[in-house]
């Protein structure tokens, strides 16, 4: 007798539904997307304490934790989506801004993942500065204020619908969604995209996405420009303003790899401050 | 503090991403802001729902608030009790004002299988729609809640009707 021993991946994940790539639900996401962004810029009008660069730090953290925890890609985006919301609103110390990006990792985490983290997990990221205790009070706090409205349109929901628009070799495709992927984790961590509408980061993350592996090799058959003005009709977006996204987006990817060699090259740094490097780990394996 | 079976995904010894980010954070600071925001958003729900949420009392307002019977909803979803879903902290959290209230009054369980209802009230005569979320509801909702404030003490979970706009 033979037996046959499989190993599964622990995490179960849905199928991808075809009937929810119909254009009738991208043009509801379309709706209802600026819905879900926050009401103003903050550190303008809202924020005394925290500073860009603290939004910054927690993002950066949120997202090593994500990519340690090996969440599914939307919930770093997700949470960083809560605590923009959060912090539009509710004037906020920074010695409180680690354990909400906690409470929007847990929040977002039980939202989008069969298996979510834990509160005591999340603790341990904050190095046991918050207590389980601390992170439940402080969800319902984030849910009050947030109204318990947590299924906010993200990029992500955008890029299947995007994708299957291109005339686009079939197997190209994984490598186009891996770092249009990474390039929406590196808007999140960004706050000059953070009052920009999700179809719009992620028509600009395609782009980028597809203009940057053009480079070496052959994975389009449009140009640049060509592929711009179809991404543009396919979210309604307007040509230009895509153009200029989808810039920022290189140029945000650009500082970031500039600040990781930097950071190599700078033998005195130690290796903890080399890891705070605001680059997701995805993106240093891109070749520009 | 159990972990689901088959969660790969422990906490790795000495993980960088292990790191306090502001410095020390004070607990008790954490409590007061807490407890001001969740009474914000108590006041805010008690403007928007003209119902006090701690008491359970139903106030003035658009909406008539009253009882509803036999919804059948399964017991988790009526009592924030012992087997309450939160077992990710092993339990022991703080109750919050509202809570603690509430855990209170719950405890009585006879009245589990009674909830909430909640119907704007029109700005015309006509009356309000049956709604297919109330079973069991009658035709005349309207401010009749105020004879019947002795059974909200036992009920917390509330059940939104659709809302005539």
């Amino acid at each position: 007798m033979e037996l046959l021993c499989c190993e599964v991946d622990p995490v179960r994940r849905a199928v991808p539904d075809r009937s929810l790539l119909d254009d009738r639900v991208l043009q509801n996401l379309l709706t209802i997307e600026e819905r879900y962004l926050p009401q103003c810029s903050y550190f303008k009008c809202v924020q005394k304490d925290i500073q860009p660069y603290m939004r910054r730090m927690v993002a950066t953290w949120m997202l090593e934790v994500c990519e340690e925890q090996k969440c599914e890609e939307e919930v770093f985006p997700l949470a960083m989506n809560y605590l923009d919301r959060f912090l539009a609103g509710v004037p906020t110390p920074k010695t409180h801004l680690q354990l909400l990006g906690a409470v929007c990792m847990f929040l977002a985490s039980k939202l989008k993942e069969t298996i979510p983290l834990t509160a005591e997990k999340l603790c341990i990221y904050t190095d046991n500065s918050i207590k389980p205790q601390e992170l439940l009070e402080w969800e319902l706090v984030v849910l009050g204020k947030l109204k318990w409205n947590l299924a906010a349109v993200t990029p992500h929901d955008f890029i299947e619908h995007i994708l299957r628009k291109l005339p686009q070799q079939r197997e190209k495709l994984p490598l186009i969604r891996k770092h249009t992927q990474t390039f929406i984790a590196l808007c999140a961590t960004d706050f000059k995209f953070a009052m920009y509408p999700p179809s719009m980061i992620a028509t600009g993350s395609v782009g980028a996405a597809i203009c940057g592996l053009q480079q070496d090799e052959e994975v389009s058959s449009l140009t640049c420009d060509a592929l711009t003005e179809l991404l543009a009709k396919i979210t309604n977006t307007d040509v230009d303003c895509l153009k200029a996204c989808q810039e920022q987006i290189e140029a945000v990817l650009l500082n970031s790899l500039q600040q990781f060699r930097q950071e190599q090259r700078d033998g005195s740094k130690s290796e903890d401050e080399l890891d705070q490097a605001t680059t997701p780990t995805d993106v240093r394996d891109i070749n520009l | 503090m159990s972990h689901p079976p088959g969660d790969a995904r422990q906490v790795p010894h000495s993980s960088k991403a292990c790191r306090r980010l502001f410095g020390p954070v004070d607990s008790e600071q954490l409590r007061l802001d807490c407890d001001a925001l969740m009474a914000s958003c108590v006041q805010e729900a008690r403007r928007r729902w003209n119902f006090d949420f701690v008491t359970e009392t139903p106030l003035e307002g658009n909406f008539a608030w009253e009882r509803v019977l036999g919804l059948g909803l399964p017991k988790l979803y009526l009592s924030p009790g012992p087997c309450g879903g939160r077992d990710d902290t092993g339990g022991g959290r703080r109750p919050s004002p509202s809570t603690a209230l509430l855990q209170g009054i719950v405890a009585q369980e006879d009245h589990v299988d009674l909830s909430l209802s909640c119907t704007l009230v029109p700005r015309s005569s006509e009356p309000p729609e049956e709604s297919p979320g109330a079973p069991g509801t009658s035709q005349s909702r309207k401010r009749r809640q105020t004879s019947m404030t002795d059974f909200y003490h036992s009920k917390r979970r509330l059940v939104f009707c659709k809302r005539k706009p």
